[in-house]
């Protein structure tokens, strides 16, 4: 869990960032970046969450008008600690021109991280969305805030949708700071091909698709007013719905499955998992570990403590020639106790962990078997959950394996569990 | 004639120190020589107190309008007269006095530990439980290592724990020489040896009572106990050999002490479980046992169980929100 976290929030360090807008003008001849950036800086905005006792900023980002009615596209993550606590913060917005005002939200999409915020100052211009993918290689500018050090412009390179992802993302190939976060990445016309979102660094950098901002301006078309309140409910609501897509049939009985030692495990449950092997075979250790470990890359920002969406799982195979069995079973008990903490989660998000153990027969062995869960106190409902299996009666060789979920509802932590468990066979 | 009693002068921890009998009345005490019985104490009169009889035959203490007066024992009231029973005591000027008549009881004679336990003192049996417990040490450790043996590893804790069991043994004597003027060192060392012993059956033991039965709730509270017991154990056996009290007494200790350990640790455990942590708390123990041995539940069963886990998580996310602004 702990490590499945971490590894994710390395993967994709999110962005907060600002952008460009540009009307429907088209050019003859490809401006240069010069003359883009004249174009359409004043589109562009800069996103600050304030808050409100202190007056100070707790977080900034980028955003773009997408029409002459003041409405702006940003990343959810760049005002998410609006969204969980309205009453202690709000939103300004910042123009190179000297536009500034203030913004309120009018929609969220937490799974593709946007959301549509209203201006109170009226935009002198704004952008527009291109929902129909572009050519690979094609040049495309991007600007934001990067490190609040200023409006920005960094030029790259289209790549293609990722393959084999939860959630589309378009890969472009430049570099995208923290502080461009919602900012606009468009080609020279100015027709926006996605919004920055997040990067791996080393100009790996991805874009939520438009067609997504798209889909959500439609939606948010007739909001004259934002819901009363929080649109906490509505997250919790839109990460129930994808967690049912997305878990539904997961570790069904045509899951492919891989040997290790004299057991039958699961593996790449689906196309946007990635699977790895390694095994840990050192002169100076009397025994062996082998482990495969599968994750979605993808993850679903709820807030800065909390993430939801991830599935991973991991099987560790530790097998001995010299230990004796009570020397071999101190370290597989040490195996399957280890990594008991959650690297994330605080009282005001989270309930504890609770437990439960015990010793269950499958169709082909016994096993032991730990079941651990919490609850999101905000989003009620959305539970994080880690499920771990040792195997039992072998005398020098044992498997630990952990499936660990994360904002799924009890009913699916129920229904995985058991197809993961029921996927664990001995090899006859 | 015969003696009607005795008047003892008491040390400050209520030892005799000199005893008097008394064969005739009236009794005068002070620090004139001319007294039955003369107190060496500066703060006491020449001529302090005198014992006799009055008409009704009961015995009286009288000061003899003292400087420093009559007191009781324990009382700071001073008074002119005390009525004096077998076993009275009371203080002059810086100095208590007891008086015993003839027939007063005795308690019951004292069984004498270095000649009763001469055997379990034995330096061949005290040698041969010192080598065994060293090598149940040793054994445990081994088979707790999980790389490639050695014997400094194998033995560096063990002889480490060794060392403590020692140094305590020899704390405890320490104390018995003081309070009962024998070292019993062998004793106390054996009584530490028995305590370590329990300790590894007990961790032993609920290392399997887990690993058969996890779904069993509070299993901790068992261990305490059970920890709790050696250690009463513990204290009561080393409380017989380091001081001079009854069996009654020594077992009130014991409880005591043990009870006191075993709250202290509560209330921590307590504190630490309401304080929110992203720890899950389970057991991991796995033990190298035939499968067949192993109590087992069913797949499904389990899943039906685990509906109770989301029973509780959904009242700890009431809670949590109902303590949030």
């Amino acid at each position: 869990m702990i490590q499945v976290l971490c590894i994710l929030t390395l993967v994709h360090a999110l962005l907060i960032a600002s952008s460009i807008g540009n009307s429907a003008e088209v050019q003859p001849v490809s401006p240069t970046t010069p003359e883009i950036f004249k174009q359409f800086s004043e589109h562009v905005v800069k996103i600050e969450v304030v808050e409100s006792g202190s007056a100070a900023k707790a977080a900034i980002g980028t955003g773009f008008f997408v029409n002459a009615r003041g409405h702006i596209i940003t990343n959810y993550h760049v005002v998410s600690k609006l969204i969980h606590s309205p009453e202690r913060y709000r939103i300004d917005v910042s123009g190179v021109s000297g536009l500034t005002g203030q913004a309120e939200v009018l929609a969220v999409d937490v799974v593709y991280d946007l959301a549509v915020l209203r201006s109170n100052s009226h935009p002198k211009g704004f952008l527009t969305l291109e929902s129909k993918p572009v050519e690979q290689g094609t040049r495309l500018y991007s600007l934001g805030h990067p490190r609040d050090l200023g409006l920005t412009i960094v030029e790259g390179t289209y790549n293609g949708l990722l393959q084999h992802t939860l959630y589309p993302k378009v890969h472009f190939t430049g570099s995208l700071n923290p502080g461009m976060s919602g900012g606009p990445t468009m080609t020279h016309a100015g027709k926006v091909v996605g919004v920055n979102v997040a990067t791996e660094g080393e100009q790996i950098s991805f874009l939520v698709p438009a067609a997504r901002a798209v889909a959500l301006l439609e939606r948010t078309a007739k909001v004259e007013s934002p819901a009363a309140g929080s649109f906490l409910a509505e997250v919790g609501r839109q990460i129930h719905t994808n967690q049912e897509r997305y878990l539904a049939g997961m570790f069904s009985k045509t899951t492919s499955s891989v040997a290790l030692g004299p057991y039958s495990l699961p593996t790449k449950p689906a196309d946007f998992f990635r699977c790895w092997a390694d095994a840990l075979r050192r002169k100076e250790l009397p025994y062996v570990a082998v482990t495969h470990d599968c994750s979605t890359d993808d993850y679903v920002f709820v807030s800065s403590e909390q993430s939801s969406g991830i599935v991973r799982f991991y099987h560790q195979l530790i097998s001995t020639a010299e230990l004796n069995p009570a020397q071999f079973f101190t370290l597989y008990s040490a195996q399957v106790q280890a990594g008991n903490v959650a690297p994330f989660g605080n009282e005001e998000e989270v309930t504890p962990f609770r437990c439960q153990t015990r010793n269950v027969q499958t169709q082909t062995g016994k096993l032991k078997a730990v079941l651990c869960a919490r609850q999101y106190v905000k989003l009620p409902g959305l539970y994080d959950a880690v499920f771990r299996a040792a195997t039992l009666g072998a005398r020098n060789v044992g498997l630990v394996t952990t499936l660990s979920l994360s904002g799924a509802s009890f009913d699916n932590v129920q229904a995985l569990t058991q197809r993961y468990m029921e996927s664990i066979r001995w090899r006859r | 004639m015969a003696a009607l009693g005795y008047i003892e002068i008491l040390d400050a921890k209520g030892n005799v120190t000199e005893r008097v009998r008394i064969d005739s009345l009236p009794v005068h005490i002070g620090r004139a020589y001319s007294n039955h019985v003369v107190v060496d104490d500066p703060y006491v009169c020449p001529a302090h107190l005198t014992i006799e009889q009055n008409e009704q035959g009961d015995l009286i203490a009288r000061d003899l309008e003292s400087v420093n007066g009559l007191y009781a024992s324990g009382r700071s009231d001073r008074v002119a007269t005390l009525a004096l029973r077998s076993g009275t005591q009371f203080r002059i000027g810086h100095t208590s006095l007891r008086f015993r008549s003839v027939e007063h009881p005795l308690a019951p004679t004292l069984v004498d530990r270095g000649v009763k336990e001469s055997h379990f003192a034995s330096p061949h049996v005290a040698a041969f439980i010192v080598v065994a417990v060293l090598l149940l040490l040793c054994l445990e450790s081994y088979l707790g290592i999980v790389e490639r043996v050695t014997f400094a590893k194998v033995v560096s804790e063990p002889l480490t724990s060794f060392s403590m069991l020692l140094v305590w043994a020899g704390l405890w004597a320490l104390a018995s020489r003081i309070v009962v003027s024998h070292f019993y060192y062998s004793q106390h060392a054996m009584i530490a040896c028995g305590a370590i012993v329990g300790f590894s059956a007990l961790n032993v033991s609920s290392e399997w009572v887990e690993f058969l039965f996890p779904f069993i709730p509070a299993l901790w509270i068992v261990g305490l106990l059970g920890t709790g017991l050696i250690l009463a154990a513990l204290v009561y056996g080393h409380l017989g050999f380091a001081s001079p009290m009854r069996r009654r007494s020594r077992l009130w200790a014991a409880l005591s002490v043990s009870a006191a350990i075993i709250g202290v640790s509560v209330l921590s455990d307590y504190a630490g479980r309401s304080k929110f942590s992203n720890v899950m708390e389970f057991n991991g123990v796995v033990k190298p046992l035939d499968a067949a041995w192993v109590p087992s539940t069913s797949v499904d069963r389990f899943m039906e169980t685990s509906q109770k886990l989301k029973s509780d998580l959904d009242a700890l996310a009431q809670k949590a929100k109902a303590s949030q602004p």
